[in-house]
């Protein structure tokens, strides 16, 4: 390569909804554009490795690594954090659920896998009790509460099934 | 968190483009989900990365009912691959490892070519596609050149790409009756795997994961010693996962589960 290579580019992106263009340097992750620039510090970081799954976001409706996913990737993509779930003072499904099933200790994992389940039940409604673990073996939960986890994608994946009102379209 | 060194981005739908750009310090890039996590530990340093997502060249599935055989883009995600009708009708052993590789998002950002290419030993793809004789076509600005993916991985993090090849795609034959893969799997990554194609006439067996790189062995059926001693050569790893002899043990009983022989 003669010519000099960019370091960075401009993004277009909506984000929970909002239209947001950029200047990212290529080097950005996705994290680091929505915890530092966006202020959205729903997304938690931890691993860094594609492994823990605290760090999941959806981006056209596919469950990413936000921490490492480049932003430079983003120009024409509709990404959706934990903060985009909520209408105004209405819960997500999967959120009424988490919270029905308790399903959270210290919470940090939390956002992460309320993501994988929204990317789950956008996927497959109906999830079965195997595709609920397929999808969310891939998130870890320090303090091991993945029972009531379970029950709730289970819960949100009953209320989902039962043709309840989608609020996140 | 991990901020990464100052990145360079070459971005182009064309696969001469793309090709020209390609060498040790212009790293191809399309899933980044081995990609990255090395830049962020420092083992990988380029200067920049060469997007390989906008060129559809590398992105397609085509099933050739004549040819009999499956070619499967490069830049194609596990899921794309794992969701595929003619590869769940041709291949379904292959679409169900890749619908179990790594996690969801690895599956929904991750590539064949990524997974190949790295030639992490822990691969499930890697295995099935050694077993199953697929091909890998592969270019650079230089020309075109055609070899087999067990000529492809040479090594742990090691393929036989010269720093200016790129993987095109991978051609694989339909999947013959007898075809298997299992896996022993505690944590992220396959602890051991195991490809069998096993016909009246002979039974051709793959480890993965636990080796170096897949390795195969074609044994007449009903060699039990033969299948004994291919066993027993193996150099298996060490890891957190578990020590070699656990692992022989592991793969000694699953060879005499699948192939109803005593070793």
């Amino acid at each position: 390569m003669t010519s000099p290579v960019a370091t960075s580019t401009v993004i277009r992106v909506r984000v929970n909804g909002r239209d947001v263009e950029a200047l990212v340097p290529v080097r950005l992750t996705v994290a680091e554009l929505l915890r530092e620039r966006l202020g959205l510090t729903g997304t938690k970081v931890s691993c860094e490795m594609q492994v823990c799954g605290a760090c999941t976001v959806l981006v056209d409706g596919n469950p990413v690594s936000s921490c490492t996913a480049l932003a430079c990737d983003l120009d024409g993509t509709e990404v959706l954090t934990v903060e985009g779930l909520a209408q105004g003072r209405d819960l997500h499904p999967v959120q009424e659920a988490f919270m029905a099933a308790n399903a959270l200790q210290c919470g940090f994992c939390t956002p992460g896998f309320v993501m994988m389940a929204v990317a789950l039940l956008d996927t497959c409604p109906a999830a079965s009790a195997d595709e609920i673990r397929e999808w969310m073996d891939g998130n870890l939960c320090r303090c091991t509460g993945y029972a009531p986890i379970e029950t709730a994608v289970t819960l949100a994946a009953a209320r989902t099934d039962d043709g309840s009102p989608e609020d996140d379209q | 968190m991990t901020v990464l060194p100052e990145l360079g981005l070459v971005r182009s739908g064309d696969l001469d483009k793309v090709l020209a750009a390609v060498d040790y310090e212009h790293a191809p890039y399309a899933g980044g989900t081995e990609l990255v996590p090395a830049m962020g530990l420092g083992l990988r340093r380029p200067a920049a990365i060469v997007d390989l997502k906008r060129v559809e060249a590398l992105k397609g599935i085509e099933v050739d009912a004549d040819a009999g055989t499956v070619t499967v883009g490069a830049a194609v995600t596990h899921r794309r691959l794992s969701d595929h009708p003619g590869v769940r009708e041709r291949l379904p052993t292959l679409a169900a490892a890749a619908s179990r590789v790594g996690n969801a998002r690895v599956r929904s950002t991750g590539t064949v070519g990524g997974n190949l290419c790295f030639a992490e030993p822990r691969s499930d793809l890697g295995c099935v596609l050694v077993a199953l004789g697929a091909m890998a076509e592969v270019r650079s600005a230089r020309g075109a050149r055609t070899l087999s993916i067990d000529e492809l991985i040479v090594g742990a993090f090691e393929t036989s790409l010269a720093e200016d090849e790129l993987l095109i795609a991978v051609t694989v034959p339909f999947e013959p009756a007898g075809t298997s893969y299992w896996k022993l799997q505690s944590y992220e990554r396959p602890t051991l795997g195991v490809a069998l194609v096993a016909t009246d006439s002979q039974w051709e067996v793959t480890v993965g994961a636990a080796t170096e790189r897949p390795t195969r062995a074609v044994i007449a059926a009903g060699d039990a010693a033969g299948l004994a001693a291919f066993v027993d050569s193996l150099e298996l790893s060490d890891d957190m996962t578990g020590p070699s002899d656990y692992k022989r043990s592991v793969l000694r009983a699953r060879l005499q589960r699948a192939l109803g022989v005593e070793l």
